[in-house]
């Protein structure tokens, strides 16, 4: 118990010196222009360093056993577990709806070429038709007794044929593939995406035809870009589009690419090597 | 739990294994749906405890048998004791193990049938034949071990740690096995010249399946982090065990076994973030659209949560050396050379500016710090200033903070790098120094070199520590048993984060393939093949843990605590020669 006043007293001493610590990480930080969140975690980072130092400081804890010590296990164990999933829940979170219907999109071709895919599709024609010969027949049955009125879905299930992907919009096709196969991972565009891994693609149309860009998307190795000849030798660009695109969606990717004709920004020479 | 429980355990995963190999070969089962979970969470429960069971039986026997080749070396009874107990503890485990190894891959059946059947067709040799023999092996030889400890001591002593490395070669073997179809499923293989990737496959021989870029990486990663596992586990049990002790020998021998545990888990973690680094890599290398994925995008939040959990586990571990320093006498005349404390405090600015310079795997970014280290060592040994004991471990701490905040250091606090608003709210300033020919922003932070560096930090002060703690045992007089209490609570938090991280980074190398069973091979058209939220996975993650401690827990008191009763009632109450 004697012990008590010492632990209080590094308990305060340590957090005022943590709190000005803070403060002062805080000012230096708005100074170099650092956004509030890690003004935030700068503070919090300094109040980490009181903590530990008052755990350093702290009077050794005495042993307790039996149903003291269960207890005392079974708050601890509560209390890293909310911690854990507090912490982690604090953290921005990813929303799976914004990748779900990428999935959706990606996934919907490839399913549709599986045998499962087939059948579920030839169950959903069957639907369809089931459903149109209901609307027909409800049809029927209404002029039957000389109604005039409209039948309840009048236009039938053909009325719903709205514009989309398949109008022949291959530019707009192209577009979602590069969003889709998240191109923008790795090549800039219109100032946008790339960490450095491949060159920027504005003015790609310029350099490229049709045909070369097609090659190189298929073929990652038959073009290099100028400059990156280190990415090149490591293979980085994945070799995996001519399994994961249908030859449709690199036909849109291509016609894409090929509007992509900005001089303005220095897209670096593609060298063909094979 | 007697013998022949755990060998109807064992028999029933063995009967599972073998089981759903035949059963791979009927065509199409109808799909299971689990209520609540769904099919994805409820194969990563069971899948995750089945990993953890196995970690601890194959990290366990390593320094287990380390153990007790010290105890015989040093003649010490201690290493002998703690070598036993914690196999105690592995052999009930191991059953643990097996049931749940065999309800994973009766779980996979039933939710994935399709996919689940392709893979043991691809692996069928491995999953029918060499796995099983495998088991059946290590089981053995295990069980051998165990009930050989007694007899085979004295002379024979030698041929029992020999079953110990017999034991270990199989279960490192069963890992590397096992490992080939998991790292087939995230980097299956790069299509060959004019193949496409299903055509290869079809045509790839076992061997090349198996032997596919992630997969060393990760027999590597998993080995080094099964001893980790293995070390904190064995500290857990130190703590269960020191708390419920009676007596002060007893207190003063799970003391000592909670600083063996946790120098063993202590010193294999100091390698497991390059272990790490190195899986990363590979996995990079084999598709580039991976790195983002992981790093800065959907999975970007999981690794800012590992930063975190990395820090806690290097806090705690050096918390513990200072616990465990505190009590020696003598402490007060330890002191260490300034030259090391510079060194230490430089380490983050120069290495990463190093590593900027020289990327890794570049010769230089390993020759410049080496020499870099050499020099200060050298500055050390020849210069006459020193700081104290004391000082050197403040500041160590204040480097393992200042290391973690580095780590922890995102390009922006978003939930991924393509939602981050253009303006900059959220992401590091754009300022920049010029040193030279190379330019530094704040954005370098954010960048494999800086992490580089924040790893190399707590790696380096967790040596000093340990440098530290070795000068003053060697001067100084420890007094075991008399450790602070909250040393306990350390040694538990150690293992609880040790077992929260590997379930969090667990699912990341799962969630790599993205919508794929095996990466760009197999999709997986099921409506859960998504990135889930941190917050979910953490909820699950941590519900696994503690799944995973209450079985452990009760394993422990089940070997240790009843046997250690028994020799107590059997010294309170002796019974006559004569009575029966």
């Amino acid at each position: 118990m004697a012990e008590q006043p010492s632990l209080l007293k590094s308990i305060i001493k340590k957090g005022l010196a943590g709190v000005v610590v803070g403060v002062i990480l805080v000012v230096l930080a708005k100074a170099l222009e650092f956004p509030p969140v890690f003004q935030t975690m700068f503070f919090i980072y300094a109040m980490l360093g009181a903590a530990v130092y008052v755990l350093l400081d702290a009077p050794a804890v005495k042993p307790v056993g039996g149903a003291k010590a269960l207890i005392a296990l079974i708050v601890f164990y509560a209390v890293i577990s909310g911690v854990y999933i507090g912490g982690a829940s604090l953290l921005p979170q990813y929303d799976p709806q914004d990748e779900k219907g990428k999935i959706e999109k990606l996934l919907k071709p490839k399913r549709a070429a599986t045998e499962q895919g087939k059948a579920e599709e030839l169950l959903a024609r069957t639907q369809a038709l089931a459903e149109k010969a209901e609307a027909l027949m409800k049809r029927l049955q209404a002029a039957g007794v000389g109604g005039t009125g409209e039948a309840p879905g009048a236009g039938g299930a053909n009325a719903a044929t709205g514009p989309g992907a398949a109008t022949g919009d291959m530019v707009a096709m192209g577009k979602q593939q590069w969003d889709l196969q998240e191109c923008y991972n790795c090549h800039k565009l219109e100032g946008k995406g790339g960490k450095k891994r491949g060159p920027e693609l504005d003015n790609i149309g310029s350099l490229m035809t049709p045909e070369q860009l097609r090659q190189k998307v298929l073929e990652p190795q038959s073009w290099m870009a100028e400059g990156f000849e280190k990415e090149y030798e490591k293979k980085k660009m994945p070799s995996k589009y001519r399994e994961l695109m249908e030859d449709k969606e690199v036909d849109a990717l291509v016609a894409f690419l090929s509007t992509l004709k900005n001089p303005s920004v220095n897209t670096p020479k593609p060298i063909q090597k094979k | 739990m007697k013998t022949w429980q755990r060998s109807l355990l064992v028999t029933l995963g063995l009967v599972a294994a073998f089981g759903t190999a035949a059963y791979a070969q009927t065509p199409s089962a109808p799909v299971a749906q689990f209520p609540y979970t769904g099919n994805r969470t409820a194969v990563w429960i069971v899948a995750q405890l089945h990993i953890l069971f196995a970690a601890f039986i194959l990290g366990a026997p390593i320094f287990v048998v380390i153990s007790e080749w010290l105890g015989h070396r040093k003649q010490d009874p201690r290493y002998d004791r703690l070598a036993k107990e914690v196999t105690k503890v592995t052999v009930i485990l191991y059953s643990m193990t097996a049931l749940t190894g065999g309800l994973f891959i009766f779980v996979l059946l039933a939710t994935y049938p399709q996919f689940t059947t392709w893979l043991i067709n691809h692996f069928f040799l491995i999953f029918a034949v060499i796995y099983p023999l495998l088991f059946i092996a290590e089981t053995i030889v295990l069980y051998l071990y165990f009930y050989t400890w007694d007899s085979w001591k004295g002379e024979q002593k030698a041929r029992h740690i020999a079953l110990g490395v017999l034991l270990n070669l199989i279960g490192t073997v069963t890992l590397f096995v096992i490992d080939g179809p998991t790292s087939f499923m995230n980097t299956p293989a790069r299509a060959a010249e004019g193949l496409s990737l299903v055509e290869y496959i079809q045509t790839a021989s076992l061997w090349d399946k198996i032997y596919n870029y992630s997969w060393m990486p990760l027999n590597l990663h998993r080995l080094v982090g099964n001893v980790t596992f293995g070390g904190f586990i064995a500290g857990l049990i130190a703590a269960y065990m020191y708390m419920g002790a009676a007596t002060d020998e007893e207190r003063s021998y799970y003391d000592w076994m909670g600083f063996v545990g946790n120098l063993i888990g202590v010193g294999a973690l100091l390698f497991l973030p390059f272990m790490g680094y190195l899986l990363a890599f590979e996995l990079c290398d084999y598709d580039a659209s991976i790195c983002p994925y992981m790093m800065a995008d959907q999975l970007s939040m999981f690794f800012e949560m590992q930063g975190a959990m990395v820090g806690l586990i290097f806090l705690a571990s050096n918390y513990y050396i200072w616990l465990s320093m505190k009590r020696i006498r003598g402490l007060e005349h330890i002191r260490m050379s300034l030259a090391t404390l510079v060194l230490m405090v430089s380490i983050p600015p120069v290495f990463m500016l190093v590593w900027t310079l020289f990327p890794i795997p570049d010769l230089m970014a390993l020759v410049v710090p080496a020499a870099y280290i050499a020099a200060f060592l050298l500055l050390a040994r020849f210069t006459p200033w020193t700081v104290s004991s004391q000082t050197m471990v403040k500041v160590a701490f204040l480097m393992v903070i200042i290391g973690n905040a580095i780590w922890m250091t995102p390009h922006a606090f978003v939930a991924t790098q393509a939602l981050a608003p253009e303006d900059g709210s959220l992401s590091l300033p754009h300022g920049e120094l010029a040193l030279g020919s190379i330019t530094l922003s704040f954005g370098d932070l954010a960048l494999m070199p800086a992490k580089n560096a924040a790893a190399f930090t707590l790696v380096f002060v967790t040596v000093v520590n340990y440098i530290l703690y070795n000068r003053a045992i060697r001067r100084g007089t420890i007094v075991w048993g008399k450790i602070d209490f909250v040393s306990q609570f350390v040694l538990i938090f150690l293992a609880f984060s040790a077992i929260w991280t590997m379930g969090l980074m667990g699912s990341v190398r799962s969630l790599v393939r993205k919508y794929f069973h095996t990466y760009n091979l197999f999709y997986d058209f099921t409506s859960e093949s998504f990135t889930p939220t941190l917050s979910y996975a953490a909820w699950w993650i941590t519900a696994i843990t503690l799944g995973f401690y209450i079985v452990v827990s009760f394993a422990i008191l089940v070997t240790l605590r009843a046997t250690e009763a028994k020799a107590h009632a059997a010294e309170r109450k002796p019974v006559p020669a004569g009575a029966k």
